[in-house]
């Protein structure tokens, strides 16, 4: 198979089991709804506090719904030793990292958009004229987090205590990217001029690119038996 | 070449300990008592002799751990792997150390314990991958993975730092006070020299740990494989076939 076939099959195969059994998006969801009622119980917000809050809350809510997500992107492949299969066919081990952060990389971006609305009707925000420009945030926050995320999903799964490894590997290296989104977010929402912060979707350009090739190269040592 | 490294370290380890405290005694006696308090910031200015070199080991020490994870990654060396290990341990320890002391400076200098300024989240963050990466090696069973495992960890943590600065600096950008005052003004002889003396101390002084906990990591993971290959005999002699039993006359 093809360098490209591979991608595709292994994303096509993750998409198709979640489509059957709905297992991560639906946990992620409600694990995601209900960080945001906490939020909107520990602080007592009026319209101006929302507006200076909401892109740190939807960062926060994102990022630990997405650890639920990365965390069972590789532990699905432990029933019927699939990660065994994955290990010893003769796929290239970078097509394959690829089709699985494809996969979690749809998967995140799925549960933003259904989510998204709600942010948008509990905290009353207006945004209709920046969509386009948040989509393009959260296609490049969450990709900067799924890089990185696969990587030592894939990690952890192999090692002792893996629930609690993921987000303490993952969370100090994810600094920049939780920044860049904050502050890019907060920008688009108080419907600032894009000069004064399209600095941050170009710092997460370069998280993107860097750490994308970075872990497409070490995904090779980390599945390696 | 295992049993040579462990040779060499333990013929000079004496030696480099050794200079590593002459250093250390020299620039503490030169940096609090010989030399006179700072214009600005008066005695807390001392704490800087201590605080600099323990923020330049710690770097050069992830430095050492990252050379060690690439060249464990190429050549599978386990005397690296204990290298690396032992780098990572020692270069928490001194993360920490430069976070408290700086905290310490800070509270008179700038009279706040923390602000969230470039250097100082950048090695927040620092300290927190090496904890994770420690933590991380707790949990595998296997050491020939775990070894793979923090090498990669350890060089994908190498590479988030200086973004992790850069992010941080574009963020908050509070850290003028310190330039100005370490290098514009007041860096005079009898300020630097103390400090290069306490800084070649403090390398010193990781190279001493780094020869000591490298040997020492090596030997306990030779025990541990005594100890299992101790048991499997055992485990055999139990339940396996009747192989070595035969008394032997020679003794």
């Amino acid at each position: 198979m093809s360098f490209f076939r591979v991608i595709h099959w292994v994303a096509w195969k993750d998409l198709i089991s979640e489509v059957r059994s709905r297992e991560t998006i639906s946990s992620m969801f409600f694990f995601a709804l209900i960080v945001i009622l906490v939020f909107s119980f520990s602080f007592s917000m009026d319209q101006q506090a929302a507006r200076q809050l909401i892109a740190g809350i939807i960062w926060v809510a994102f990022a630990f719904t997405g650890m639920i997500g990365l965390g069972k992107s590789f532990a699905a492949e432990l029933q019927n030793d699939c990660l065994e299969q994955l290990q010893i066919s003769p796929a290239p081990k970078g097509a394959v990292y690829l089709g699985k952060l494809t996969a979690n990389l749809v998967f995140m971006l799925l549960v933003e958009i259904i989510l998204f609305p709600m942010f948008v009707i509990f905290f009353n925000l207006d945004v209709v004229e920046q969509l386009p420009l948040l989509l393009l945030i959260f296609v490049l926050a969450t990709w900067g987090l799924s890089t990185v995320g696969t990587l030592f999903s894939a990690m952890t799964v192999q090692i002792r205590a893996r629930e609690v490894m993921l987000p303490i590997l993952l969370l100090p290296l994810a600094v920049p990217v939780m920044i860049a989104a904050v502050e890019a977010t907060r920008g688009a929402l108080s419907a600032s001029p894009l000069d004064l912060y399209q600095q941050w979707l170009q710092l997460l350009a370069v998280f993107d690119v860097v750490f994308t090739v970075l872990s497409f190269w070490a995904f090779e040592w980390i599945v390696d038996s | 070449m295992i049993s040579l490294v462990i040779k060499r370290l333990q013929r000079y380890e004496g030696w480099v300990g050794g200079a590593a405290a002459l250093c250390l005694v020299t620039g503490l006696y030169l940096g609090l008592i010989a030399s006179p308090p700072d214009y600005y910031q008066g005695e807390v200015v001392r704490i800087m002799y201590v605080h600099v070199p323990l923020a330049h080991t710690a770097m050069l020490a992830y430095g050492v751990l990252f050379g060690a994870s690439i060249w464990y990654l190429w050549k599978r060396d386990p005397i690296v792997d204990n290298l690396a290990h032992a780098a990572a341990g020692i270069s928490a320890f001194f993360t920490a150390a430069a976070l408290v002391t700086g905290s310490i400076w800070a509270k008179p200098t700038w009279n706040t314990w923390w602000t969230w300024d470039a250097r100082l989240v950048s090695f927040a963050v620092m300290f927190l991958i090496l904890a994770g990466y420690l933590m991380m090696r707790t949990f595998v069973d296997d050491p020939e993975r775990e070894a793979r495992y923090a090498a990669v960890l350890a060089i994908v943590g190498f590479a988030d730092l200086p973004i992790v600065h850069f992010s941080v600096e574009w963020w908050r950008t509070l850290h003028q006070p310190l330039s100005i005052s370490m290098r514009g003004v007041s860096m005079s002889g009898e300020i630097l020299v103390p400090l290069s003396v306490m800084s070649t101390g403090f390398t010193l002084l990781f190279g001493y740990m780094l020869m000591v906990r490298t040997q020492m990591l090596y030997l306990t993971r030779l025990l541990q494989a005594k100890k299992g290959r101790l048991l499997s005999h055992a485990h055999v002699a139990q339940s396996g076939p009747q192989v070595g039993s035969q008394p032997s006359s020679a003794h």
